[in-house]
């Protein structure tokens, strides 16, 4: 079977975490490639080099927010100033372990964060979640 | 131990009763005396005083005058006010702004301006340690919500990841490939996530001030029943939400009460019951909003219908962590609802809860 989305970014420092969700993403077969980031600055720049390149955008971004130096809302801060072409693309949901409520409000009130997801990442989960979003 | 050295400021234009005072009380206290405002400033600004006393008719400046300069600067000493006996006036003003602790009549009796000199230490040392206590208690309380920050992250992080790789090992078909191993695994996990999401609960609940919006209690309570029947698909609900009116309400609390109550409803039922079912009926009217959660579950004995409410309870058949309705309680308290419980262990158990419509 053909994923329906292509690409999905994944943003997170904690490469245990990268690895589990890049599998489950394998696994679940949900999108045909993805791209592995450790931190914002990882992301923002393959973002950067790719502006130009609509069909090397991911579709969907899954954003960690606990992270050393630049954290998800600081990423999502520089994120918003990329063009429409990008933030248009580019879907975000935020995936974290977080219970902080400020945090999770925070996340919420974002209007580039479609979801707020938490870790674990259930694979249903997500692809109720694109399904809403892609159909 | 030594008696504490206690710093006496002593501010009079007349040098003799500087003379005396020193002569009468220098055994008692270490004493410092200014024959002006202005002298009495100099040494302020040189040596921690504890309680200063003034004159009040003194030229230039007069003693009531130099308390009040000295309010913002120097607010710690305790201050005491020399007077005569026809000075009405200026003590009024002493009292309404001078912030003065004592006053006492010229000529004074030694054994009462020693009393007095006594109780002002007393208060300065009292205003100090309430003061230091207050530091100490606002830097515990910072550290316990970075305390809890942390908990929220840190220690929940790697938890989650190996919550997250039992998942890898269900969806790669190896969930049963040691044994019960994982399984086990799988418990553990979440029992202790569980006791983290608790904890938070119970500090969030004491710590976080009741915040009122509007609640959409068919929104909240599907969405809670989505999120608690996620892993336990055989509970039936049947949910009835009459709702005509707005409802403002702490949304948090209500969250917390409604999905401990629904989660629990979905862990305690019987094992070999057939038709696993919850009725849910919410009631919003102008004044309240009521609410019913009944279940058909293995119920709760009577003798322990009295203790469910309490910190760590929990019966010897049923594994529960003795938090939930604990917590269950304490956000009702918060936001002054109601809750009472009926239950036997042929039907199962109904909560009633009542909370007020704040708007």
């Amino acid at each position: 079977m053909l994923s329906k989305y292509k690409k999905v970014m994944l943003v997170d420092d904690n490469e245990v975490d990268l690895k589990i969700n890049s599998k489950i993403i394998s696994i679940s077969k949900l999108f045909d490639e993805t791209i592995l980031c450790q931190s914002g600055e990882e992301a923002l720049s393959y973002l950067s080099k790719h502006v130009d390149d609509v069909a090397n955008l991911p579709d969907f971004i899954l954003l960690d927010i606990q992270m050393p130096e630049m954290d998800g809302f600081e990423f999502l801060e520089i994120y918003k100033k990329f063009p429409a072409s990008v933030t248009d693309k580019c879907l975000i949901a935020i995936l974290s372990s977080t219970l902080d409520f400020g945090d999770i409000k925070k996340a919420e009130a974002n209007p580039h964060v479609i979801k707020l997801l938490k870790k674990p990442l259930f694979p249903q989960e997500l692809e109720k979640l694109l399904h809403k979003y892609f159909a | 131990m030594n008696a504490p050295t206690v710093r006496v400021l002593y501010i009079d234009d007349e040098e003799n009763n500087l003379h005396a005072f020193k002569a009468g009380f220098r055994r008692q206290y270490e004493i410092y005396t200014a024959i002006s405002a202005a002298e009495g400033l100099k040494i302020l600004e040189n040596i921690p005083v504890h309680v200063i006393i003034a004159d009040q008719k003194m030229p230039q400046t007069t003693g009531v005058e130099f308390f009040k300069s000295i309010i913002n600067t120097y607010p710690d000493p305790i201050r005491i006010l020399l007077t005569g006996y026809t000075d009405i006036e200026a003590l009024a003003d002493a009292i309404n702004h001078g912030d003065i602790y004592r006053y006492i009549t010229k000529p004074w009796n030694d054994l009462e301006l020693h009393n007095s000199i006594k109780n002002a230490y007393d208060a300065y040392k009292t205003k100090i340690d309430l003061r230091n206590k207050i530091v100490e208690l606002e830097k515990t309380n910072d550290e316990l919500n970075r305390f809890i920050y942390s908990i929220s992250h840190e220690l929940r992080a790697p938890l989650v990841s190996a919550m997250g790789i039992v998942n890898l090992v269900k969806m790669e078909g190896l969930f049963n490939s040691s044994g019960e191993y994982w399984g086990l695994i799988e418990t553990c996990s979440n029992k202790l996530d569980y006791y983290i999401q608790k904890t938070l609960q119970y500090y969030k609940n004491n710590k976080t001030v009741a915040k009122h919006t509007s609640v959409d209690f068919s929104k909240l309570i599907n969405e809670l029943i989505e999120l608690y029947s996620y892993s336990d698909r055989d509970t039936h609900f049947h949910v009835e939400i009459k709702q005509e009116v707005p409802f403002y309400g702490d949304v948090f609390r209500i969250e917390v009460i409604l999905g401990n109550l629904i989660s629990n409803a979905i862990k305690y039922q019987k094992e070999d019951e057939k038709n696993k079912k919850v009725d849910i009926n919410v009631n919003v009217t102008p004044t309240v909003v009521e609410i019913t959660i009944a279940d058909n579950g293995m119920g709760i004995l009577n003798e322990h219908l009295e203790k469910i409410f309490t910190q760590f309870f929990k019966s010897k058949i049923n594994h529960g962590s003795g938090l939930g309705l604990f917590i269950v309680k304490e956000a009702l308290n918060k936001i002054n609802g109601k809750i009472s419980v009926s239950s036997n262990t042929t039907d199962g158990t109904t909560f009633k809860i009542t909370i007020p419509n704040v708007k």
